[in-house]
């Protein structure tokens, strides 16, 4: 399986960093291509919450990308291991692609319990401990398309710089372990494995370990961020960091709970994946976004419908880079977005730094077209 | 030919000719079911989870909606405005409505029955509500299913006080007058009565008897399946088949476990609904013809069987035990697909009773599923009893 940047829809004239990519080549589902940016369906226990195969099916027709936390899904291992065909195929939805990550960020989970080379997952059970080792063991029996390496990421942007640090160095050697083991497993060898970037609330922490992972820049195919996940735009400093150190044609993941509007500046920055965890936190507040769906399921099925309104609106995003025209639905989005109710508005500074911060960026990417179409 | 006629007709197509089982064809205005028929039960307006889409595919030809529920959330208003529960929930096939009377069984710590009517107080916003027969046929009328119940008085079956009984199977019987009166859509609306009486022999009788008078398309026998001995509970089923017209359905309330099923079947009904399948399965609980497979228990943390090899339904194509091991009572999914398989057996063992009806193997069906069911022939007595009654013998 391979991630593939399309070049040739970047947009010419430099509206932003906003690309198109595939992933395609998945072994168990050849046929499959998986178009970016997209949103992944999250799940609970391996299925997308609340959906039977048969209802997503009826709601999308072609695969998608399954974003499973072993937070709810570590219970599986048992049935997994008996089964040994991988976690999509034992929840029901063969054909779909996978993406396991140790928690879903979106959880409200206790501080601290870290031990030296352990990380703690949050289950209905209660706390599991789980070395690099662990995790890597884990993975071999879920077989994940896709693997965001094991970190301890959950900081907060307010973390203090002791906390942050132990973070990073903590995250670094456990990267250390599960490349070792990744490169030598037959059964890993058709997935893809991310790193996380940890150290969001310090610039010098963050550098660290933006450094730290593109040591491994030859095994990793992508990256993903953590600790992120108050939707804040501070995120967007760090892509600012990686677009110097981490090549082009990484995979680039953003965990976390993001605003419709604010996804779209992640887009024009780049990012090609989300979590898909929005459309379960808005439930019924999503709906007037994009007005208009006449899709039959989803009119009788609220919860689908918000995944298919979510899934529609990525869907629109990447006809709009296509077509050079992203800015103006970006635009369309905030308006639509400001007119819902005082949860779902935005500050009017915030919006103003994130226009600035646009500004800026965009004459970047001028540049660097410029740079890529005189060299 | 009174104008009721219009709303229902009801052919007989086959009668087993050993016991009474019988198949038929009941012509409703948005379908036609085929009876013996089991009515899944949509709380409030929909299945837990399951789209109209899958309950057409599942063969569903009519389900059941709670009255009650229903006036409560999403209220009158706005199915009336929607139209009635057809259009609000997307489904075109055949709906029945109960009385919202059950409900003061299950609530009846807030419920206070008189002549009059039910006084409710309302477990949503505590308010008090005066369910009268003519409300409820007004709630039901706007609701617009296919066949809708008459209020009845309801007394718990265990209960002993023989003169609540008595003035219960009476009342229910006046009441059923103003509902008759009430009803303002004869012409697309069935109200059917309900005989009542609980254990009482003689009640049973003086209630199906009075009921026969009126110009009625079918027939509900109630008061049963709500904790009596089963030695006690088949033989008023089987009372209550004798006395009731043979050219209409008869529809036997809140009973759905299968063996429950198979011998009222074989004592004569055509209708049924429970909310078992869906309860259970939220339990964990899937049905097969061998019996319940409790989906917990750790036997199955690594079984990679299907509930059932020989169900077809999306779950049993798509899912191991193991699976809905790792997942039952933990995620809302798990309730779902077991509820699709549970209803998905119910409608096969439906449907295969009314081919065995049709061709005249009624009988032998009934002892093969008795031997599948007890493998050790350890039958319960009051199978035995029952359908001996009707001529079958399973020793």
């Amino acid at each position: 399986m391979h991630f593939i940047v399309n070049n040739d829809l970047l947009a010419p004239d430099g509206a932003g960093c906003e690309r198109l990519g595939c992933l395609t080549g998945i072994s168990k589902s050849p046929k499959t291509v998986i178009e970016t940016p997209t949103a992944a369906l999250m799940t609970q226990g391996g299925s997308v919450v609340h959906l039977t195969a048969d209802v997503l099916a009826r709601v999308f027709t072609e695969p998608k990308l399954l974003w499973v936390p072993l937070s709810n899904s570590i219970q599986l291992e048992a049935g997994l291991q008996a089964q040994g065909e991988g976690v999509a195929k034992f929840a029901g939805l063969p054909g779909h692609v996978s993406c396991a990550t140790l928690q879903n960020i979106t959880e409200i989970t206790p501080n601290g319990h870290y031990e030296l080379d352990k990380v703690p997952v949050w289950t209905k059970n209660g706390k599991k401990l789980l070395t690099a080792e662990r995790y890597m063991e884990l993975m071999e029996v879920f077989k994940p398309d896709i693997i965001l390496a094991i970190a301890d990421g959950r900081t907060s942007l307010d973390e203090g710089s002791k906390r942050i640090s132990k973070s990073v160095d903590r995250t670094q050697k456990m990267l250390n372990v599960c490349m070792e083991k990744y490169k030598c497993s037959e059964v890993l060898a058709d997935s893809l494995i991310l790193g996380v970037i940890v150290g969001c609330g310090s610039e010098k922490m963050l550098e660290k370990s933006i450094e730290n992972i593109s040591k491994y820049s030859d095994i990793l195919a992508g990256v993903a961020i953590s600790g992120l996940s108050d939707g804040s735009e501070r995120s967007f400093n760090a892509s600012d960091k990686l677009s110097d150190t981490i090549p082009k044609n990484f995979l680039k993941v953003l965990e976390g709970c993001w605003k419709p509007d604010v996804v779209l500046t992640a887009i024009e920055y780049g990012w090609d994946i989300f979590d898909g965890s929005l459309p379960l936190k808005y439930k019924d507040d999503f709906n007037p976004i994009l007005d208009g769906c006449e899709c039959l399921t989803c009119r009788k099925h609220t919860r689908a419908h918000n995944l298919h309104n979510f899934d529609q609106l990525f869907c629109y995003a990447r006809r709009h880079i296509a077509a050079n025209t992203f800015d103006l639905f970006k635009k369309y989005i905030q308006e639509q977005c400001q007119k819902l109710d005082p949860f779902i508005v935005y500050k009017e500074e915030s919006i103003k730094d994130l226009k600035q911060v646009d500004e800026h960026k965009k004459k970047i990417r001028t540049n660097d077209i410029d740079n890529i179409n005189s060299g | 030919m009174g104008p009721n006629l219009a709303a229902l007709s009801f052919t007989l197509c086959s009668e087993c000719e050993t016991s009474k089982a019988r198949a038929g064809l009941m012509k409703l205005p948005h379908y036609e079911v085929k009876t013996p028929v089991f009515m899944p039960v949509g709380t409030q307006g929909t299945m837990k989870g399951l789209l109209p889409e899958q309950l057409e595919e599942l063969d569903c030809e009519i389900i059941l909606g709670n009255t009650y529920h229903l006036g409560n959330r999403p209220g009158i208003k706005t199915l009336k405005k929607a139209g009635g529960l057809h259009k609000f929930m997307g489904w075109h096939r055949a709906l029945l409505t109960d009385s919202g009377g059950f409900q003061m069984v299950s609530l009846l710590k807030l419920a206070e029955i008189t002549e009059e009517g039910v006084k409710f107080k309302s477990p949503y916003d505590g308010s008090e509500i005066m369910l009268t027969p003519e409300k409820s046929i007004e709630i039901q009328n706007c609701i617009g299913a296919d066949i809708i119940m008459q209020l009845d008085d309801v007394v718990r079956t265990t209960f002993q006080d023989n003169d609540r009984i008595k003035l219960a199977a009476e009342r229910t019987s006046r009441w059923l007058d103003r509902c008759l009166r009430a009803h303002k859509r004869p012409s697309d609306q069935n109200i059917f009565p309900i005989v009542q009486g609980l254990l009482n022999k003689e009640l049973r009788i003086q209630s199906a008897n009075e009921h026969m008078t009126k110009d009625v398309n079918g027939f509900a026998i109630g008061g049963l399946s709500g904790g009596e001995a089963k030695d006690d509970f088949w033989p008023i089923v089987s009372l209550s088949t004798d006395l009731l017209s043979k050219n209409k359905p008869r529809y036997l309330m809140g009973v759905g476990v299968a063996i429950d099923l198979v011998v009222c079947v074989a004592l004569g009904v055509d209708m049924f609904d429970c909310v078992f399948p869906t309860r259970t399965a939220r339990f964990g609980c899937a049905l097969t013809n061998k019996g319940q497979l409790n989906l917990k228990q750790n036997q199955y943390a690594t079984d990679l069987n299907p509930i059932d090899e020989n169900c077809t339904c999306s779950t049993c194509r798509n899912y191991t035990r193991a699976y809905l091991h790792c997942i039952v009572s933990v995620e809302t999914v798990a309730c779902h697909l077991i509820s699709v398989h549970n209803i998905a057996f119910q409608m096969r063992l439906m449907r295969t009773m009314r081919a065995n009806i049709e061709k005249g193997t009624f009988p032998e069906f009934v002892k093969t599923f008795v031997d599948e069911l007890y493998p050790n022939k350890d039958y319960p007595t009051w199978v035995i009893n029952s359908l001996s009654s009707v001529g079958i013998k399973i020793i």
